[in-house]
């Protein structure tokens, strides 16, 4: 099996929009489907509890966190180092893969067991692998059809949420025999069976984290299926990867975020399955990984961080409950992204860990409907960050020609009040229906609506006239 | 500058700039007290998860059900903590490192959650033994069933083993076509047998050594 990942291409985002609902229009009814059901389990879930409260509470955890994350990771790193894991600081993903080929080297590695991380699609972790000759397999069901499928993610929880049962089906049959009609527990099954011998087989095992308790040097991981906790527990080396913002300073903080974090992601209590990895195996225990490392990945936080106003984003828990409800993330999934995140926190951390001018037109896949900021169980101002990167394209001057000239020759009519009454007077008796049409950007806002008839008389006559 | 420099000298310019928030204080300091019967509370989350619960009242009880239920296997995987007299009422035991072939498991719960529906597996129990035989019984006392999960954790923290598992249930995934499947990778079956306070088998493999090896 080779990596999945591509080239990130968010630039191509209204291309492969419109390639996506024009050739495979079943994506929409499967990813549809999936995140209605995830929403409406994430608000039963949210009503059970004073989740209020509880957003509240995470917030500001995350707030004090990150405003003094340079001492929580030094304190995570002191945590961890006596409970005798290796600790490893990285800037980029070339850092990362360097590590990653040393650890390698030095155990002659063939075979790699991952759970699902979100960071490691980030750094094209399983591409550099292949290119050592060592075989990853992704453990998590999801991630398992989508590395047959040779496709990055769809969605950062559900990563293969676009694809049918009938998909599924088709893809076992090719890869494991299954037969055509086979039910879902006998594909599970069959994937089970596959799995298990390369558990037993890795040498390595490859996690995310999806919280780093500073006190204890805990790295917490949430999941359902029960591959992390063999990941992380059967081969005899653990690396996990974790982003240097996911530190939380407290054990017990830990409490309130694995609980709301599974509740704004998939409406549960809890995941089925939580590790709490403190280090690797001690004297007085059977089995565990003789060495664990853990690795406090950059790649472009630090630059997010430096953002006086996106720097907010940095909280995200990575629970995907504001793709769920987005209606932009509805219509496509995460393909048409171009990049590991998608959605709407996709949309507003792209520019900072890609740059501004890779990420675009990323902050533009949304309607600022703000539903997004209404389940986000760490309150993260979404449509107020969409709107800076899009007042920073602007700034930077990235915005397109025709977008600069059609605002500045509005400034201009704007600015001379006959001008302005002139064009109003033009624009009362242009025929939209014909007009509307050869226009950009109006002609597809009339594709599926009718122009409204305008009033026989401007606003600034009626209120000559003395308006009611 | 090394990686570690760096990103240190990158926070620490841009935190110049950034209001310092105060650490909130504990998760739900702010609930009234929790319903006196923890056990009731784990039994609902447990169960809703899709675990089983018995209860068993006296050695007897948990010797005749286990005796029972372990009849119908033929290997057995068995965490370390598992008390010597339990060990024998079931098939030969696998030994540690072969757990894969074990088509069932016991393992002992070093505490358990109500808030959450959650076992608490220590380490030190192995860890092979709570997650690859396909069913899974898991011996806790009821005397160690916490309220909410911030109890839990402050009980343990300072004797904290290399990894900790919260098993809340039998292992599931909907990635198939969105439809709900069990026991995918960790059990699939997941029992737990509650004794009840006063029966006090299950103290932790640290707490007794050289009790089985």
């Amino acid at each position: 099996m080779s990596g999945n990942s591509s080239t990130f291409r968010p630039a191509s985002y209204r291309e492969a929009s419109a390639r996506t609902l024009r050739d495979t229009p079943e994506v929409r009814d499967s990813v549809g489907s999936a995140t209605r059901t995830f929403d409406a389990l994430r608000t039963k879930a949210y009503a059970e509890v004073d989740s209020d409260r509880w957003r509240d509470w995470a917030q500001d955890v995350k707030a004090h966190a990150l405003t003094h994350l340079d001492e929580y990771l030094e304190q995570a790193e002191q945590s961890l180092v006596a409970n005798g894991a290796h600790v490893h600081w990285a800037s980029s993903a070339d850092d990362v893969h360097r590590l990653l080929e040393a650890i390698v080297v030095e155990h002659e590695v063939r075979t790699v067991v991952k759970a699902k991380s979100m960071l490691s699609e980030e750094l094209e972790v399983n591409a550099h692998l292949d290119t050592l000759g060592v075989r990853s397999v992704e453990t998590d069901l999801g991630e398992y059809i989508i590395q047959l499928l040779g496709e990055p993610p769809s969605h950062i929880v559900g990563p293969a949420i676009h694809r049918s049962l009938e998909d599924c089906r088709a893809l076992f049959h090719e890869e494991l025999g299954t037969p055509m009609d086979a039910d879902p527990d006998e594909l599970a099954a069959a994937a089970r069976a596959a799995l298990r011998g390369d558990f037993l087989a890795a040498d390595l095992g490859i996690s995310g984290g999806n919280f780093v308790a500073a006190d204890t040097g805990t790295i917490a991981l949430i999941e359902n299926e029960g591959n992390i906790r063999l990941t992380t527990s059967v081969p005899r080396i653990h690396v996990a990867l974790v982003g240097i913002e996911k530190i939380v300073p407290r054990f017990e903080d830990l409490a309130g975020f694995l609980q709301l974090t599974a509740r704004a992601a998939t409406g549960q209590p809890i995941g089925l399955f939580v590790s709490l990895i403190q280090g690797p195996r001690r004297a007085d225990e059977v089995d565990g990984p003789e060495e664990v490392h853990v690795v406090f990945v950059d790649n472009g936080r630090t630059a997010l961080y430096e953002d006086d106003t996106a720097w907010e984003a940095l909280r995200c828990v990575r629970c995907g409950a504001c793709l769920n409800i987005c209606p932009v993330y509805r219509q496509t999934g995460g393909h048409a992204y171009g990049w590991t995140y998608s959605g709407p926190i996709g949309a507003i951390i792209a520019p900072g860990l890609l740059g501004l001018d890779r990420a675009l037109p990323l902050p533009h896949a949304s309607s600022l409907c703000g539903a997004c900021v209404d389940v986000c169980p760490v309150r993260i101002p979404i449509p107020e960050l969409l709107v800076h990167w899009r007042e920073r394209t602007v700034e930077e001057g990235r915005n397109s020609v025709g977008e600069r000239l059609a605002m500045r020759s509005y400034a201009e009519l704007a600015e001379r009040p006959s001008a302005f009454s002139t064009a109003g007077e033009a624009l009362r008796w242009t025929p939209w229906r014909a007009v509307g049409k050869a226009l950009p950007v109006l002609s597809g806002w009339m594709q599926e609506r009718e122009a409204p008839t305008p009033s026989p008389k401007s606003f600034r006559d009626l209120w000559r006239e003395g308006i009611e | 500058m090394s990686a570690r420099e760096q990103i240190l000298a990158s926070i620490r310019a841009a935190r110049e700039r950034r209001a310092q928030v105060d650490h909130p204080g504990r998760f739900g300091a702010w609930r009234p007290e929790p319903a006196p019967s923890p056990l009731h509370g784990f039994e609902t989350m447990f169960t809703q998860a899709g675990g089983e619960v018995v209860h068993v009242s006296s050695s007897a009880q948990r010797d005749t059900w286990l005796r029972e239920f372990l009849s119908g296997f033929d290997e057995l995987s068995l965490g370390v903590g598992v008390p010597a007299e339990v060990a024998g009422l079931g098939p030969t035991p696998v030994p540690h490192g072969s757990e894969h072939t074990a088509p069932a498991g016991v393992a002992v719960a070093r505490a358990a959650v109500a808030e959450t529906g959650s076992l608490m597996m220590d380490a030190r129990d192995g860890r092979r033994a709570q997650l690859l035989p396909p069913i899974l019984v898991v011996l806790v006392d009821a005397t160690t069933v916490h309220a909410t999960l911030a109890d839990a954790l402050g009980a343990v923290r300072a004797d904290l083993p290399a990894a900790i598992g919260l098993h809340s249930g039998p292992s599931k995934s909907a990635d198939i076509g969105q439809v709900m499947v069990k026991g995918v990778h960790g059990p699939g079956r997941v029992i737990a047998v509650v004794a009840q306070a006063g029966l006090g088998a299950y103290r932790h493999a640290s707490e007794r050594p050289s009790e089985r090896e």
